[in-house]
């Protein structure tokens, strides 16, 4: 019976969404605002549970000696953040805003060279011939693919190079990035398109299967 | 004090990183796993500050009675309903992220999931008058941006291959179709002849089409993801990478203090 009336509640709230293709309502209104409001809660209590609670909380409980005392520091850090609360010393949650960046910033070195940088290059440094086992045979479609994907990928970057005008040749290799460019939006487009009609595509079987028992 | 102390915090904590990518060993070795831990300690009570913004918000609106205030106690109570509800079957389970808890059972499944899920699926109604805009193909790179997209969408579905045939066709032949007509209206035999010649590639693309794309439609939509999109996609990256370290650079030199503020 419970999950009977969990299942009206969830096509309702469903149908109130889905009412907003029609024009703005109260029904579409009610449900935003219940869904800016559990969602907040959702993540509060998910941040709480994954992260919080097991690296301080936890962490104080199971550590000893210098792995525990240590903990203070971001107990510390965490509760400068609060001081933005009270206006008189609201400038110390900048201390731990200036630590937030400094390790975004940190980490923005070292993970864009280990993550991004590093592994981006090592992947483009493809063989333009690719050779089939005996050695002097070219397998020609693997050799046309590494060409279009280094190609493609030193003439993005030229794209994105705007300290000189895009003329003569940086404007030929410009062109060449846009039009690679433009394939990738696209396919992106295309690959958004499929994943948000296969959500559409669930909530109707919702609809249609769990709640109306149709199909 | 007030400006020097955060310059030297950030300093720290962004050049020590960088050391200990440099040397991976005591004291330097388990640094970025520390600091990383901090980072989402810290960045963990920064959420409260957003919920407290939230709230004072709605409350506010609601105090003044301004238009929509009512939607306001939805949200208000919709956010301490489930708070409570979190936090109650997590005292009674261990976690309300287990199998067993009301709050996964009922709440997620009930609530927030389909809330979540139609939200998203809305765009897909939205999604199609923008692309309508986007993709009336009349420039190269809007021709470009429609193929791959329509290659990549009909490569993905069970039918695609059968119905890409038909769509592919008749956007051919129309295009075959307004190169004849305008062929009449030109006045030089060249462009007459340029005007023919397209029309005549567009028909033996049909023909090409109606052989190949049945069988090798999904082959296309990955060739289409894995070769000239990732392409794409790699040189953004390398430059959204250089974009990063030199921003960074500038932050941890002090160069850049906007944050401050």
């Amino acid at each position: 019976m419970a999950n009977v009336i969990w299942t009206w509640i969830a096509a309702g709230l469903t149908l109130a969404i889905f009412s907003f293709l029609y024009k703005d309502n109260p029904f579409y209104k009610l449900a935003e605002h219940i869904y800016v409001g559990s969602s907040a809660a959702f993540w509060f209590i998910y941040l709480w549970y994954f992260d919080v609670k097991p690296k301080l909380v936890d962490a104080w409980v199971q550590n000893t000696g210098f792995e525990k005392y240590i903990l203070i520091v971001p107990a510390i850090l965490a509760v400068l953040m609060l001081t933005r609360f009270i206006p008189t010393i609201s400038w110390l949650s900048r201390w731990a805003i200036a630590f937030t960046v400094g390790m975004g910033a940190g980490l923005g070195i070292t993970g864009a060279l280990q993550g991004f940088l590093v592994p981006q290059l090592q992947a483009t440094l493809l063989p333009i011939w690719v050779h089939v086992s005996d050695k002097f045979t070219v397998n020609l479609g693997y050799s046309l693919n590494n060409f279009i994907l280094v190609i493609g990928t030193i003439a993005t970057i030229f794209y994105f190079y705007f300290s000189k005008e895009h003329r003569g040749g940086l404007g030929y290799a410009s062109k060449v990035g846009i039009t690679f460019i433009m394939i990738a939006f696209g396919a992106s487009f295309g690959y958004t398109v499929m994943a948000r009609i296969s959500l559409l595509i669930g909530r109707l079987f919702f609809l249609l299967h769990d709640w109306l028992h149709l199909v | 004090m007030r400006r020097e102390v955060p310059l030297f915090i950030t300093f720290i904590s962004g050049v020590l990183l960088v050391i200990a990518l440099f040397i991976p060993h005591k004291p330097f070795g388990n640094l970025e796993q520390r600091f990383n831990d901090w980072y989402i300690i810290v960045s963990g009570f920064t959420m409260i500050l957003g919920i407290d913004s939230l709230l004072l918000h709605h409350w506010n609106r609601f105090k003044r009675k301004r238009e929509g205030w009512i939607y306001s106690i939805a949200l208000i109570l919709a956010f301490f309903i489930t708070l409570i509800w979190g936090f109650y079957s997590g005292i009674k389970v261990g976690s309300p992220f287990k199998p067993n808890s009301s709050f996964l059972k009922y709440f997620y499944t009930f609530v927030f999931v389909p809330l979540q899920a139609t939200m998203f699926s809305l765009l897909a109604f939205f999604i199609a008058s923008a692309a309508y805009r986007a993709f009336r193909a009349r420039t190269f790179d809007a021709t470009l941006l429609l193929t791959a997209a329509a290659f990549v969408m009909l490569g993905r579905v069970p039918e695609g291959n059968r119905a890409s045939v038909y769509l592919f066709g008749i956007a051919l032949l129309i295009a075959a179709v307004i190169l004849l007509l305008e062929a009449k209206e030109r006045v030089s035999t060249f462009e007459k002849l340029i005007h023919y010649l397209g029309a005549i590639v567009a028909i033996v693309l049909i023909y090409i089409l109606y052989r190949v794309l049945p069988s090798y439609l999904p082959q296309i939509a990955d060739w289409i993801m894995n070769i000239p999109q990732l392409a794409a996609k790699r040189g953004i990256f390398i430059g959204i990478a250089l974009g990063g370290i030199a921003m960074s650079l500038r932050i941890i030199l002090g160069i850049e203090r906007t944050y401050l503020k």
